[in-house]
């Protein structure tokens, strides 16, 4: 059912695999090298694209390569940053350890979360993970002992710009090495097979319910730690930011406009809503009015996003070029 | 206790209300396939119209909802032809995710036209009340109540008893087969849109008399109707009645038992409970 709506790239050679992971490296490094070439404004900014990319390829990983559309990306990312503020306040913990320990728990929710999510498939799933970020968020608001309303602040300092862009950096190289696992390994092909359709993966002995607990854990755990990242940044969080909707539309709108289930497509569409936020910043609500325009016009024109769209036009013109001589 | 009868007494009725503000979520997602994600927001366009209504022309909403019924069906038919229909072939992904870009748009437009500030509709009958026995409830409760029942009921004998109901029963049931014994299903669906949006824009109106609300109301809204269609059952209009009043009750007792703060996680807490326990509804004999 979901094979209509999107195409996967075909499996990953070895050769290809290594090309990539070069090429993501070299992007790692870029990016942590930043502050040495980039100004306050500049690095700020790029932060901002992390984080959006973080969330963004967590979400190709369920919706591009499960078919699980989810909607509650702030539920990882309010419980990421209400454990990491938590912990930082009221442990000893090292920074790294309080990291893992929110992504623990954004995978513990999802686990949590998805005998219920996952009963009956495709619709249920997305308004049910809407639901669940927003009783998150209810609860919260109403937690005393979590700050109520005014939410939580932390104790001390956070760090400066630069070592909050290595964090960043980190969490987006553990992301991509997550998505290499899923990519380059046996899993890759579960995760089409399951999205493409499950009757038949059920049949061929693939456990379906098995492979999309695993990825909706996976992709939590990434959203959760991303959470934390931006609640260390802030420094202050409160439910209505930290569970908002809009973690969901942005990840969300990235991955459509980059391209679903391409492997370039999350990369592209944080590039684009960052940017046009950035344009676009005394405007929010003209810049979110355009998101959502932009949404319903890749979904009717070009379902593969602005990465498919790319190779459409660069295969036709080397196809005329073909002609032409 | 005069104070919890009066609470449990303004759930029920209130209940009614959610029957019709699911009931254009529950046609659409029936014959369609379409979970409408901008359902929450054509509710709130129904309490704009509502508030518009009455503060420029001095009409009574609850005389002009025919009209806004009207106004937003002839919006939603266009809405349908070119945003929907295109994608009909494509899965249940691609609609979905329109509406859900249709949604943030439609929200920003509200902030950006009407500010987002709260509003309400202000009217004699939304701050008197009527008292029976222990229980007072607003009147806007009871009018409110008893024009969803009516719609309700009406919607489900034309699904039920008419030819067009016939007609959308086998569109809902399966629409390849509707299509080859002659139902011109893209009528059919069009018309379910529309009506559905009619529905929800007179479910809208009443919740704006009831409440106040702002332009991102929706996500909540579309949260609650929701939270109806899967406990009523997928297909059941009578179920969603039943369920939109099991709601409002367990909303109440929520409210008066944890506090008022608690009242919006009910509805939730049953949804989620629901997919887990119930997943085919209430009413619902088939899966």
């Amino acid at each position: 059912m979901a094979a209509t709506f999107t195409e996967h790239g075909r499996a990953t050679t070895r050769r290809g695999l290594l090309l990539t992971a070069g090429g993501l490296v070299v992007a790692l490094a870029a990016c942590a090298a930043a502050p040495l070439y980039f100004g306050d404004y500049e690095t700020q900014i790029l932060f901002r694209f992390l984080v959006g990319l973080v969330l963004a390829e967590a979400w190709n990983l369920m919706a591009g390569y499960t078919g699980l559309v989810s909607l509650g990306t702030s539920s990882a990312v309010g419980l990421g940053g209400y454990v990491l503020i938590g912990l930082l306040n009221h442990s000893a913990l090292p920074l790294g350890l309080v990291l893992v320990v929110a992504a623990v728990a954004g995978a513990v929710l999802a686990a949590t979360a998805a005998p219920g999510l996952m009963r009956l498939r495709g619709l249920y799933f997305t308004v049910g993970t809407l639901a669940l970020a927003e009783a998150l968020r209810l609860v919260m608001i109403n937690a005393e002992r979590f700050g109520g309303a005014s939410g939580l602040f932390l104790d001390r300092e956070p760090p400066v710009q630069s070592e909050l862009l290595w964090i960043a950096t980190g969490l987006l190289a553990a992301t991509w090495l997550v998505l290499l696992l899923a990519d380059g390994s046996r899993l890759s092909v579960l995760l089409r097979a399951v999205r493409d359709d499950e009757d038949v993966a059920a049949q061929l002995g693939v456990r379906s319910y098995r492979v999309k607990l695993a990825v909706f854990a996976a992709a939590s755990a990434l959203m959760a730690a991303a959470g934390g990242v931006q609640a260390l940044k802030l420094g202050a969080i409160e439910p209505y930011g930290m569970f908002g909707l809009r973690w969901s539309i942005d990840a969300l709108s990235m991955v459509i406009i980059g391209g679903l289930g391409q492997r370039a497509g999350p990369v592209v569409g944080a590039a684009v809503v960052v940017i046009s936020a950035e344009l676009l910043a005394d405007y929010p609500e003209a810049h979110l009015a355009l998101t959502g325009v932009l949404l319903i016009v890749m979904m009717r024109f070009a379902p593969r996003g602005l990465v498919g769209l790319g190779a459409d036009i660069w295969a036709r013109r080397r196809l005329m070029r073909g002609v032409a001589s | 206790m005069e104070a919890i009868a009066s609470s449990l007494a303004s759930g029920f009725l209130l209940g009614g209300i959610f029957a019709l503000t699911a009931l254009g979520l529950s046609l659409v997602l029936g014959v369609l396939r379409l979970v409408n994600l901008a359902h929450g927001d054509l509710l709130v366009i129904g309490a704009y119209a509502g508030y518009f209504l009455l503060t420029v022309t001095g009409i009574d909403p609850l005389l002009g909802l025919p009209l806004i019924a009207l106004a937003l069906a002839l919006l939603a038919a266009p809405l349908y032809h070119f945003l929907i229909r295109p994608l009909m072939g494509r899965g249940v992904e691609a609609p979905m995710m329109t509406m859900f870009g249709v949604s943030i748009v439609l929200q920003n437009l509200f902030v950006v036209g009407f500010s987002a500030n709260t509003r309400s509709i202000e009217t004699g009958y939304s701050t008197s009340s009527l008292t029976v026995g222990p229980a007072t409830v607003g009147w806007i409760y009871v009018i409110g109540f008893a024009i969803s029942v009516a719609t309700v009921v009406a919607a489900h004998l034309v699904v039920t008893r008419t030819s067009f109901g016939r007609d959308l029963r086998a569109c809902a049931h399966d629409s390849v087969a509707a299509a080859v014994i002659g139902v011109n299903v893209g009528r059919v669906r069009m018309l379910t849109f529309a009506a559905g949006a009619a529905c929800t824009a007179a479910g809208g109106t009443l919740m704006g008399l009831a409440f106040s609300f702002t332009p991102s109301s929706g996500a909540g809204f579309l949260l609650n109707s929701f939270a109806v269609v899967v406990l009523g059952g997928l297909g059941s209009i009578l179920g969603t009645l039943v369920a939109g009043i099991t709601i409002g009750v367990l909303q109440s007792l929520g409210g008066v038992l944890l506090g008022d703060g608690y009242r919006d996680l009910v509805a939730l807490v049953v949804f989620l409970a629901a997919l887990i326990i119930r997943p085919q509804g209430l009413m619902s004999m088939r899966r």
